[in-house]
């Protein structure tokens, strides 16, 4: 592991700084950032940028410009819009690059159009004809490049125009064509979902595809419709506690794990839905207790990653119909947080604590010598954590205390967003404890 | 106070989970959205090296809020938390020597998986590159290195959401590319 670290802290800011060693390659876009990074001050960096896009404007309008070089022109308008610089001139010529460019040269466009471009843009329509004939282009690098696009940024009213050939690729051979057909679903039924509606079947189909990454894709779109209405999907609950109990069996390609950590992130996506279907259902709960325990007991191992995985069980333990063991387990697991002394997961376990004190204020008073420690940290953000916790535990006799604690802290605080919470917060407990 | 702003206190209540965080200015969402706003990585003097938004951020709002947010990062000492919070939403940063990377994140979202995305992002580009320096320098002669990275970003985060974390599937299609342009 730190054999990684140390080779990657040599490699990345030679990636962004030409100062470091790897500048053996010279273009147009080293020299600006070399430029940009040397001057001092902002009004230099103004002067040096127009001068630059004013260089570009000629480039792009003049008929001898190769579409490599239009690529090259690409990167440095992509750099100026970065630095804040307007280069809508060159929108219209990523559009083009990615109509016309070779295979590099059309995903350097369609990456500038992902950048530039957001949705309800005017030149998106530019972009339908180029898309639908990449869509259908037998070169898979391209197909996939024109779905990507798809899932980033597409006008919403042409949507019916590609929904034939996205929804088609659903059962393309090809598990990367797949999994990209059905983020690209996801974006359409984020932004029109009733366009989408005839084809929940096909998200049925997604979610049991024998490749593991084409039913990860699919549990955005399970997520976001299972918060939409819980109810509809009861069903599947079943199947999602048997892909978890699988994930964590280790049962996927050893390429799937992240630090000998199976699919980590794919547990927390799994973990989440399955505390949306357990919530308030005491039938639908009994289904994964079994799981769950699985999973609080998998993560013992010492990771940041596995103390990730463990939040969520934790949240999910509390937020479905209560099982005393697992309650029990889940508790033991926010003490160890919060009693950590690294402090990543002291804060983990304030949250924890502050999200479950809703359902047992007797944890809180098992910790309160810990949180009155946090009260006074040095660190802002575990200060702040405590506060946002203290509140969710005031009631009648602490809440002198609390608000003085509070008032405290106001004192010393130069936030705005932070001023505003926290005076809120005090006025409602002055409102509901108004005689104090 | 101005007015909107009482308006915004009032609206809030204790009986939610510590997520729901309306947005002053912008239509609330009708459920919790859990999501990635933006990915920045910027070196130790607050120039943005790269930045990647997956939420509406004016062109000419964006670098104010670069600077603000590395602000906001230099000022944490070795000791303290890599997560801040920052307006109604949080950052979670992470220094790799000369460069941070600083990811802001919805309140509800999970603040040590993204952590450790960051990490897995950077191993990323660790296979990648490395791979890359051991070849010819006359094919690396065009490369345009940032936007292979935006390229790699594209593979694992898709409008804010985690949608790949596998390294070889991440990189499958970049080196497809790579040989394509290669031939």
């Amino acid at each position: 592991m730190s054999d990684v670290v140390e080779k990657t802290l040599t490699a990345l800011p030679g990636l962004f700084d030409s100062q470091t060693g790897a500048a053996k390659i010279t273009n147009r876009l080293r020299q600006l950032i070399k430029s940009i990074t040397e001057l001092t001050s902002k009004h230099e960096e103004e002067n040096l940028i127009k001068k630059e896009l004013s260089a570009m404007k000629e480039q792009v309008s003049s008929p001898n410009t190769t579409m490599k070089q239009m690529r090259e022109i690409m990167v440095r308008a992509m750099y100026c819009e970065m630095l804040g610089y307007d280069a809508s001139f060159t929108y219209i010529h990523a559009i083009k690059l990615a109509q016309q460019g070779a295979v590099l040269e059309k995903r350097v466009g369609y990456l500038a159009v992902s950048l530039f471009l957001n949705e309800g843009h005017e030149l998106l329509l530019l972009l339908v004809n180029t898309v639908l004939k990449d869509l259908q282009s037998t070169n898979l690098i391209e197909a996939c490049m024109a779905l990507t696009v798809v899932a980033q940024v597409f006008p919403k009213d042409m949507i019916p125009a590609v929904l034939p050939l996205v929804e088609d690729k659903l059962s393309h051979p090809k598990e990367i064509i797949r999994r990209k057909a059905v983020l690209a679903l996801y974006k359409f039924y984020l932004i029109a979902p009733n366009q989408v509606q005839h084809i929940h079947a096909k998200f049925r189909k997604a979610l049991c595809d024998k490749d593991p990454g084409v039913m990860t894709s699919s549990l955005h779109i399970y997520l976001q419709l299972i918060r939409e209405s819980p109810d509809g999907y009861k069903d599947l609950t079943g199947s999602f506690v048997t892909i978890l109990k699988q994930v964590v069996g280790g049962k996927l390609p050893v390429d799937f794990n992240y630090h000998n950590v199976p699919a980590p992130w794919l547990q927390i996506q799994l973990l989440r839905i399955l505390s949306l279907l357990g919530k308030e259902d005491q039938s639908t709960s009994e289904l994964m207790y079994e799981v769950l325990d699985e999973s609080l007991r998998r993560a013992e191992m010492n990771h940041n990653i596995t103390y990730a995985i463990l939040y969520e069980c934790v949240k999910a333990v509390y937020t479905i119909h209560p099982k005393a063991e697992l309650l029990e387990k889940a508790a033991r697991c926010i003490g160890n947080f919060v009693l950590s002394p690294k402090i990543n997961l002291k804060y983990l376990g304030l949250k924890a604590l502050t999200y479950v004190v809703q359902h047992d204020a007797k944890l809180a008073l098992q910790h309160q010598m810990t949180i009155i420690e946090c009260l006074d940290h040095s660190d802002f953000t575990i200060k702040r954590e405590t506060l946002e916790l203290l509140f969710r535990i005031t009631n009648a006799q602490n809440v002198t205390v609390i608000v003085e604690k509070m008032l405290d802290f106001l004192r010393g605080c130069n936030d705005d967003h932070t001023i505003i919470h926290l005076v809120g917060k005090v006025a409602e407990l002055a409102e509901k404890y108004p005689f104090n | 106070m101005a007015p909107e702003r009482l308006l915004w206190i009032s609206c809030q209540r204790t009986d939610l989970p510590a997520a729901i965080s309306p947005i002053p200015g912008s239509v609330a969402p009708l459920f919790l959205i859990t999501m990635i706003k933006f990915l920045l990585m910027v070196n130790k003097q607050g120039q943005t090296r790269l930045s990647k938004y997956y939420e509406q951020v004016e062109l000419g709002k964006r670098t104010a809020l670069e600077a603000d947010v590395v602000r906001g990062c230099l000022a944490r000492r070795k000791e303290e938390c890599s997560f801040v919070e920052y307006k109604d939403y949080k950052l979670v940063y992470r220094q790799y020597a000369a460069l941070f990377i600083v990811v802001g994140i919805t309140e509800n979202e999970n603040e040590l998986s993204i952590f450790e995305l960051v990490h897995n992002f950077v191993e990323v580009l660790d296979k990648y590159f490395s791979r890359v320096s051991e070849l010819d320098v006359s094919l690396s002669k065009n490369t345009h290195y940032t936007n292979k990275v935006h390229i790699i970003l594209d593979e694992m985060i898709l409008n804010g959401h985690i949608v790949e974390t596998n390294k070889n599937r991440i990189l499958a299609p970049l080196l497809a590319l790579d040989k394509m342009t290669e031939s």
